[in-house]
């Protein structure tokens, strides 16, 4: 809100004050990805795309090509989406429709998941997928990622079927439908916002998970592109912070495309006050 | 059970099996394994039995008789028809036929006794060389020989002709198995680890300064791009919302990047005469800063979009009157604005309390809870102990114990938030009931 | 087709709704269920269509008993009180979707689809989506659509309470024309008196669960029976008098003015309490039975204006006149009461 009984520029110039440091921190990430800089000077003088070469050269031994890294990134983040949408649309339903005995019961757990410190249970989900053979595989990764997002995911869903009118469904059963065609056909394009919202929230959260991968699939062919990275980071002695930082725009711009198409969406996810 | 109960459940069932499997019964593998002395060096799958120099030492350590546990280390040459029948092989027939009818079933406690014994036939291979090779032929021991059973150890130990008292076989089959046991010894080593208070005065101090930093900037973002055009409000809000959305390696790099020892601020400082140095590793102090800088602004970032589009819900009007009122901006942030964001700054408190107690990534990530341990908090303790540490032995039993108080501490802060968050609202009774 | 109701009872958890109900509707009548907010009307209406299960009694449609059987299966169409068009898709394709549900072949459904759309004058308008329609359109396309499979039983859910006055004045007789076309037994719930009169063979009106009165319109408003059905129908609303019964004659409490009881009635003993209904329009100043008061609101409705007259022990008559009778505010005015119009209730609200 702009009034005239306020002025502005104190605030301008306290916020731009404080945003300093974040804006120097992405102007450098790209800046520094095409260009050299002479070691103790502030300032680029040099255009190069030389720290983009692990985009075209072959891989170091040992280290596995991008493209595969990223590939699997895609899948990782796809069937993640996939695997948590569905559950999340037929369990939000439920919750919010549905008779169901046992409700509260439901409905209490999924917030206390939901509230729950689920990193907590790495140690035993990292034995329980050794013991049954999932450890450093990309299937094992996806469903641990999409049964942590799973609670927040189906709360998100009922907020959207809780908000579908009764009465479009009492209508589709007077019209002689099943209720599952009722929700297949009038209640589930009702909430296409929500499951667009829902898909791109899980999506940029899998695409950017680091702990899971890390720990459950660590080797090189279940690789995903934060692991990558940081393997990259750790690995060097001497770093070299603009190759980092390539890979890192490399990996980033996905994320940043989707937020600039979907950002309508994530703010409905994260703003809407959906998390309570 | 009606008709509807179940379509009900079966439209829930996906999301049950999924959260059964890798909820529920990673909690109760958490109690189990934190009652283990799972490891490395245990292995997960169970264990074996084997006699071996480490093996030895443990069973001395653990109380046996020297003599025993001498007896066990020792080799000894039996004549049995095993070694016969590769003595006929190696040697002829003729020598094993010797050996066989004139020594089967001798034992001999050193292989020079042995040799000597083949010295007196007269089929015996030639050179000392062959000699000593044949009697190696006949070395029987259980030095490192696995063996799956207990049962499966007493009888080798008893076919070497080692006697054993009972007291003794029991003590050999506990302290050698090489698999994990049930124990609830977690608990006291937890105790006795010397920096454990330490981290958990981290673990608050974490917590609650990256709560007043993410809530404190959160308003005041909040607050700020509400007073600006909406332009230029969606430009800063953008700035400040990346950090949410940033991959956490990419966000901890850049300033790993502003940190580093031949990064921006040492470059920066580098003007001002100021000796190049890594600011975030640097000191206990610095590295605090960053971690609460780092953690702080993510959280902000949720901060400021929860409290912006709470603030937005607040009528026009009001904020009209209160101008007409003659309020100035100060007055009106505290008495319009800042009451209707009650709600919203309890449930991030709320919420965020939780997820920080847990969430290490960021610290993981930055510091890595150096330096020498000053950033370390409870749950990048336990994922030291349990997934990634130098020494090499993981110790996935304590670890389980280490998360198994942040397991507790969770559900007893969810069954409070349940509480505070009026959850009878939220149970909807169904409309259609068929 | 005929609909019996046999001592209907619902409740929610503890609350009893509806308690022991029972009503017939008769084949092609169109039967209004009126009552404030509250009362079960929609509960009754959710009952027969199916939505709600009854806790006890029966249902029959004809001679079927639909008491156990679901929705789906008893081909009744339901009109709702926001429509509830499924806004994804556009009007044929709401229309059509009861009969696509029913694997009916294309050219069928579109047979019908357009058969209907013209009955409901609705046919430039199939391809536009719900949001890109007026209020009253969409109440057409919602009753194409309750209408296309040829449902035995039409409900109507509070069907113009969403439409702004002038199209509820034109939707009013549309329903009733295109119920009277296809001449299908319906069933209106509406809180609304004058939808009840206007389109309705016959009202049912309901209060705290229990139907009070069953009667045509005319019948019920002229003999109501009792306080709270007179006092339901008629606008402007009928106006109360109370008082006692002394000498065989109406004494107004607190007052000596006493007014002859309406003959051919039972007055109940001498000094019980008694409670006069008199309709603004037999409060007039042409009447014979005077009572003097004081003109304490003047409300002018254009053809028509509508004045309160203040009795000496405060209790308010009302009177409604045509246009220029120029009575001012404050005035003083002995109006009279048609006797035999008048309207006597007993101690417990019950016509006597």
């Amino acid at each position: 809100m702009t009034s005239s009984n306020f002025r502005s520029w104190p605030l301008y110039l306290i916020l731009t004050v404080i945003s300093m440091p974040l804006v120097i921190m992405y102007v450098y990430l790209f800046v520094d990805t095409v260009t050299d800089t002479t070691a103790g000077s502030l300032i680029p003088d040099r255009f190069t795309l030389h720290h983009w070469r692990f985009l075209w050269e072959e891989p170091e031994t040992g280290r596995v090509s991008i493209w595969t890294v990223t590939l699997n990134t895609f899948i990782f983040a796809t069937c993640t989406t996939l695997i948590n949408v569905s559950a999340s649309v037929t369990a939000g339903y439920a919750l919010s429709r549905l008779n169901l005995p046992f409700k509260r019961f439901f409905l209490g757990g999924i917030l206390t998941l939901h509230a729950f410190p689920t990193i907590t249970l790495i140690i035993s989900i990292f034995l329980i997928l050794q013991m049954i053979g999932l450890y450093n595989t990309l299937i094992g990764v996806i469903l641990v990622k999409a049964a942590l997002e799973l609670p927040l995911g189906i709360w998100i869903m009922k907020g959207f079927f809780d908000n579908v009118p009764w009465e479009i469904e009492m209508a589709g059963l007077q019209d002689g439908a099943s209720r599952f065609t009722v929700w297949w056909k009038l209640v589930l394009p009702q909430v296409q916002p929500g499951v667009a919202a829902l898909s791109v929230f899980v999506f940029l959260s899998a695409w950017s998970e680091f702990i899971l991968p890390q720990v459950l699939a660590p080797s090189g062919s279940a690789q995903v592109l934060s692991t990558y990275l940081s393997n990259l980071i750790f690995d060097d002695m001497k770093p070299d912070f603009n190759m980092f930082k390539s890979v890192g725009v490399f990996y980033a711009l996905p994320v940043i495309i989707i937020y600039l198409i979907f950002n309508k969406q994530l703010m409905n996810i994260y703003g809407g006050g959906t998390k309570g | 059970m009606r008709r509807a109960h179940l379509l009900g459940l079966g439209f829930l069932s996906p999301a049950l099996a999924i959260i059964l499997m890798l909820f529920l019964i990673p909690v109760l593998l958490t109690v189990m394994f934190s009652f283990t002395n799972m490891s490395t060096a245990t292995g997960i799958s169970g264990g074996a039995y084997e006699i071996n120099a480490a093996s030895l030492r443990k069973l001395a350590d653990a109380g046996a008789q020297e003599s025993f546990v001498e007896t066990l280390g020792k080799e000894s040459f039996v004549v049995d028809d095993a070694g016969i029948t590769a003595a006929a092989a190696a040697y002829g027939e003729q020598f094993a036929n010797e050996v066989g009818s004139q020594m089967l079933g001798e034992r001999f406690s050193s292989r020079r006794d042995l040799e000597r014994a083949f010295r007196k036939l007269k089929s015996r291979p030639r050179s000392t060389r062959d000699i000593k090779k044949a009697a190696n032929l006949f070395k029987r021991s259980v030095l490192n020989i696995r063996f799956e059973t207990a049962g499966g150890l007493v009888g080798a130990v008893t076919d070497n002709g080692i006697e054993m008292t009972p007291d003794q076989q029991e003590l050999l089959t506990k302290t050698i198995y090489t698999g994990w046991t049930w124990t609830s010894d977690n608990f006291a080593l937890m105790a006795q680890i010397p920096y454990v208070w330490r981290v958990a005065g981290n673990t608050v101090l974490y917590v609650v300064l990256t709560l007043a930093a993410s809530v404190g900037l959160g308003l005041f973002l909040a607050i700020t791009t509400f007073y600006l055009p909406s332009s230029s409000a969606t430009s800063f809000r953008a700035i400040w919302f990346l950090p949410r959305i940033l991959p956490n390696v990419i966000f901890v790099l850049m300033w790993k990047w502003l940190a580093w020892d031949t990064g921006f601020l040492s470059s920066l400082f580098a003007n001002f005469g100021v000796p190049p140095r890594n600011w975030m590793l640097d000191t206990g102090v610095n590295a605090w800063v960053f971690i609460v800088l780092i953690n702080g602004i993510v959280g902000a970032s949720l901060g400021m979009i929860l409290f912006g589009s709470a603030i937005k819900s607040i009528p026009q009007s009001m904020l009209h009157a209160s101008e007409v009122d003659g309020a100035s901006r100060w007055q009106q942030i505290c008495y319009i604005i800042l009451p209707q964001l009650r709600w919203p700054i309890m449930f991030i408190c709320a919420y965020s309390t939780l997820s920080l107690l847990t969430s290490f990534e960021y610290i993981l990530l930055s510091t890595d809870g150096g330096p020498g341990g000053a950033t370390e908090v409870w749950s990048l303790m336990a994922f030291h102990t349990a997934l990634d540490n130098y020494a090499g032995n993981l110790q996935y039993g304590l670890g389980a114990a280490m998360a198994l108080m942040l397991v507790i501490v969770g559900i007893l802060a969810s069954l409070v938030y349940l509480r505070i968050f009026n959850f009878n609202d939220l149970v909807a009774k169904p409309r259609i009931e068929q | 087709m005929r609909i019996s109701i046999e001592n209907f009872t619902k409740s929610f958890g503890d609350t009893t709704v509806i308690e022991d109900m029972s009503l017939e509707i008769g084949d092609g009548e169109m039967l209004a269920l009126l009552g404030p907010s509250g009362c079960g009307k929609s509960t009754t209406l959710f009952a027969i269509c199916g939505i709600h299960r009854m806790n006890a009694g029966r249902l029959m449609f004809g001679d079927t008993d639909v008491t156990e059987v679901s929705s789906q299966k008893r081909n009744v169409g339901v009109v709702f009180q926001n429509y509830a068009l499924y806004p994804h898709m556009n009007v044929y394709e709401n229309i059509a979707f009861p009969l696509k549900v029913r694997k009916e072949s294309k050219a069928e459904v579109d047979r019908k689809v357009q058969e209907i759309a013209g009955l409901v004058h609705i046919g430039e308008l199939l391809q536009r989506r719900p949001m890109q329609l007026s209020g009253g359109q969409q109440q057409r396309v919602a009753l194409a659509r309750a209408l296309i499979r040829k449902p035995d039983i039409l409900l109507l859910d509070e069907p113009l309470a969403n439409l702004d006055a002038k199209l509820r004045l034109e939707m009013r007789s549309e329903i009733r024309r295109i119920q009277l076309a296809t001449g299908i037994t319906a069933v209106l719930v509406t809180h609304d008196q004058v939808e009840a009169m206007s389109m309705c063979d016959r009202i049912a009106l309901m209060d705290k669960g229990q139907i009070v009165q069953l009667s045509t319109p005319k019948d019920m408003y002229e003999n109501p029976s009792s306080d709270f059905v007179a006092g339901f129908l008629g606008n402007p609303p009928i106006a109360f008098l109370d008082g006692t019964v002394a000498d065989g004659e109406f004494r107004l409490a607190n007052s000596q003015v006493t007014l002859p009881v309406p003959s051919g009635i039972e007055i109940p003993g001498e000094g019980a309490p008694m409670r006069f209904g008199v309709r603004p329009e037999f409060f007039q100043p042409g009447n014979p039975l005077k009572v003097p008061g004081k003109v304490s609101f003047v409300e002018t409705q254009g053809r028509e204006e509508l004045y309160d007259v203040m009795l000496e022990n405060g209790a308010v008559l009302r009177s409604i006149q045509s246009q220029n009778a120029g009575f001012r505010l404050g005035q003083e005015v002995s109006w009279g009461i048609e006797q035999d119009r008048v309207l006597a209730f007993g101690p417990d609200g019950n016509r006597l």
